[in-house]
């Protein structure tokens, strides 16, 4: 089964993959082999791995989408060095598809883990944590916003 | 248009996520490591920002033997290349005084002008004993020989041009012409009718368009000129007109006030893609919206057309619709060095105010006599027909290898008549598991990656060269095959092979 690779007009090469067939499904693979992967490896049950997994997609999208900031490579001379990854995708157009999908599925994360859990303390409260601030940080009104100078220039 | 299937789709992005996260594992392992460790560098500020790195240091190193090659000999249809070796996984490799003969499917030796000639050969060698290696001055100061002028006027009358101008470095063609032709700000000097003064105005405001997959060098210049900046899709003429319509409509970024100039930049073949620019659609739009058009023809000038014109003789553009036309001497010419060919007005304006003509040691003189002596064996002036025979040699090398590895099942993108021809691999660890296993078969390829070319679309490019016999293709069909089988590349399904007739043989009583 093949997909056509449209060329896109990004030239920021470190976002320019985002835009090609094939993502949205990978992001989803690879989050329920992760779940399956911490199931077998703790024995815990299915709304803990939920939530572990939940927690988990938090900490690395968190530091990988809001934190780092630029591009792993020098060749575009580090115009990008002050944007973070997700102030960068879509050449920081707001509400693109991608970035719309990107912030359901922590959101539809929180809905299954809460729901498998049962509800239950403590894992409602780190899960309605972790997904407030997810949220939050998507907004378009945070569009280059930093909060008390938490990973601002030097 | 590259057709990807969706499985090589997924597992290629599973492979790039799994190699940054082990990437990043590394990172962090290592920053504890040294945490704990002492180092006498304190006070000291960082060479470079450690994220800039990352891509050079956790993907490119662990397969640097696959760039980089280097060659002992000069690179002809055969070239020899080094053998290297690495006592720590890479990081760093040694050169060993042994090398093997390799077939070169990787210089841009067109039409085979990177060896011995026997024409252009000791014309280089009389003007190298004549003039020396080096002019040791700029343009402008004592660097212009007799054999810039000629090569300059030669240039001019080969593209089809009034005028030309020369610089030593292809690359610094690009990233030294364009700011000096359109930015921020514009100037302009009019000579008003009846007066002798000029005068001189300061307009706002340049635009330049460029194509999505432009090359580094024109990217660069781009933004060197301190223009606004905007990007069409690839080779899609449609796009180009959507984007000057809008700009022309909105004006200025703030100021909303019409722009004093634009120019639309495109590529002749663009040589990590193989195609050739749909430069008749372009020109047509550029005219309507009176926009310039500024063509670069680092890999299509003496490669294709019936001459080796280019591609505005390939698709029959006339070169006066084509405001300016830049190339590159290394590709098909086998010197160094870039042009730029356009009315006279506009070469005598850049020979005033292009500072890699006023500033830059001008192109050396033996270089200069290979591209006059290599462009009168292309059109024949030398004498003997040997350029027409290139030229028809490199189009049938072409047209054949391409066709003989789309029957095999590979993806190849590119145009006909292209003798640029990428085979696209996808997964990373299919570049290095390609290139080593043609190294071993004695073929040399170049594979290319990311951030080269976008991060799923990870390729193996394949120069044609005119020197290149029928039996070294075919040799290096069957390697490719076999590397290609051993990787799994093949992605499309290979064309039937021609079954021989077998006469039925029942015997009816």
């Amino acid at each position: 089964m093949y997909v056509r690779a449209l060329p896109t007009t990004d030239v920021n090469r470190n976002t320019e993959w985002f835009t090609y067939p094939g993502v949205w499904t990978t992001y989803i693979i690879i989050i329920f082999f992760s779940w399956l992967l911490v199931l077998s490896v703790f024995h815990c049950s299915p709304g803990m791995a939920w939530t572990i997994v939940h927690l988990a997609h938090f900490t690395v999208t968190y530091h990988s989408f809001h934190w780092k900031k630029g591009t792993p490579f020098g060749d575009d001379q580090g115009i990008y060095n002050r944007l973070t990854w997700w102030e960068q995708i879509d050449n920081g157009k707001q509400l693109t598809r991608n970035r719309k999908f990107l912030t359901v599925v922590p959101i539809v994360l929180y809905l299954i883990a809460s729901h498998t859990t049962d509800y239950q303390h403590p894992m409602l409260f780190l899960n309605t944590l972790a997904v407030f601030v997810m949220v939050v940080m998507k907004f378009p009104h945070m569009h280059k916003v930093r909060i008390f100078g938490i990973n601002g220039d030097q | 248009m590259i057709t990807i299937p969706y499985l090589t789709a997924v597992s290629t992005y599973f492979s790039y996520g799994l190699l940054f996260a082990f990437g990043q594992l590394r990172d962090y392992s290592r920053r504890i490591f040294d945490w704990w460790s002492t180092n006498n560098l304190h006070g000291y500020a960082p060479i470079c920002l450690a994220h800039e790195d990352f891509y050079i240091r956790r993907l490119y190193h662990r397969i640097q033997d696959c760039f980089g090659r280097p060659i002992s000999s000069a690179p002809d249809a055969w070239v020899d290349v080094v053998e290297r070796f690495s006592n720590d996984n890479n990081k760093t490799l040694k050169r060993t005084t042994k090398s093997t003969r390799c077939l070169n499917l990787g210089s841009y030796n067109y039409l085979g002008f990177g060896s011995y000639d026997e024409y252009c050969t000791p014309l280089v060698i009389d003007s190298l004993k004549k003039f020396s290696p080096s002019t040791c001055s700029s343009r402008v100061d004592a660097g212009t020989t007799s054999v810039h002028a000629e090569l300059e006027e030669c240039v001019a009358k080969y593209v089809g041009k009034p005028a030309a101008i020369v610089t030593g470095m292809g690359y610094a063609t690009n990233s030294a012409i364009i700011p000096v032709l359109i930015g921020k700000v514009c100037f302009c000097c009019y000579l008003s009718c009846g007066d002798v003064t000029p005068k001189t105005y300061v307009l706002q405001g340049g635009l330049i368009i460029s194509d999505s997959l432009n090359h580094t060098s024109i990217v660069n210049g781009a933004r060197g000129s301190g223009a606004t900046i905007r990007v069409f899709q690839h080779n899609t003429p449609a796009h180009l007109e959507r984007v000057l319509k809008e700009q022309i409509a909105e004006g200025q970024p703030r100021t909303h006030r019409p722009w004093k100039k634009i120019m639309v930049v495109v590529e002749g073949i663009y040589s990590m893609e193989g195609e050739i620019c749909q430069l008749p659609e372009i020109v047509s739009i550029c005219k309507k919206y009176k926009a310039y058009v500024y063509l670069d023809e680092a890999h299509s000038i003496g490669a294709i057309g019936k001459t080796g014109r280019g591609v505005c003789e390939l698709l029959g553009v006339d070169t006066a619709d084509v405001d300016i036309m830049m190339g590159t001497f290394t590709k098909s010419f086998g010197s160094c060095g870039g042009y730029i060919a356009g009315s006279k007005d506009l070469i005598q304006y850049l020979k005033y105010q292009c500072p890699a003509h006023l500033y830059a040691t001008s192109i050396s003189t033996p270089s200069a006599q290979q591209i006059i002596s290599a462009v009168k064996v292309i059109l024949g002036e030398d004498g003997s027909n040997r350029g027409a025979q290139k030229l028809a040699r490199i189009r049938e090398n072409s047209n054949f290898f391409r066709a003989e590895l789309q029957k095999m099942g590979f993806e190849v993108l590119g145009d006909n008549d292209s003798p640029v021809m990428p085979i696209m691999l996808y997964n990373p660890a299919k570049i290095p598991a390609f290139s080593r296993e043609c190294l071993r078969e004695n073929v040399a390829v170049v594979v290319v990656g990311f951030p080269a070319t976008p991060l799923l679309l990870a390729r193996a490019r394949i120069c044609i060269s005119a020197s290149h016999s029928r039996e070294d293709l075919i040799k290096a069909l069957q390697v490719i095959s076999k590397a290609g089988d051993l990787t799994g590349i093949k992605y499309f399904p290979a064309a039937p092979k021609k079954q021989e007739e077998v006469k039925d043989t029942i015997k009816l009583d």
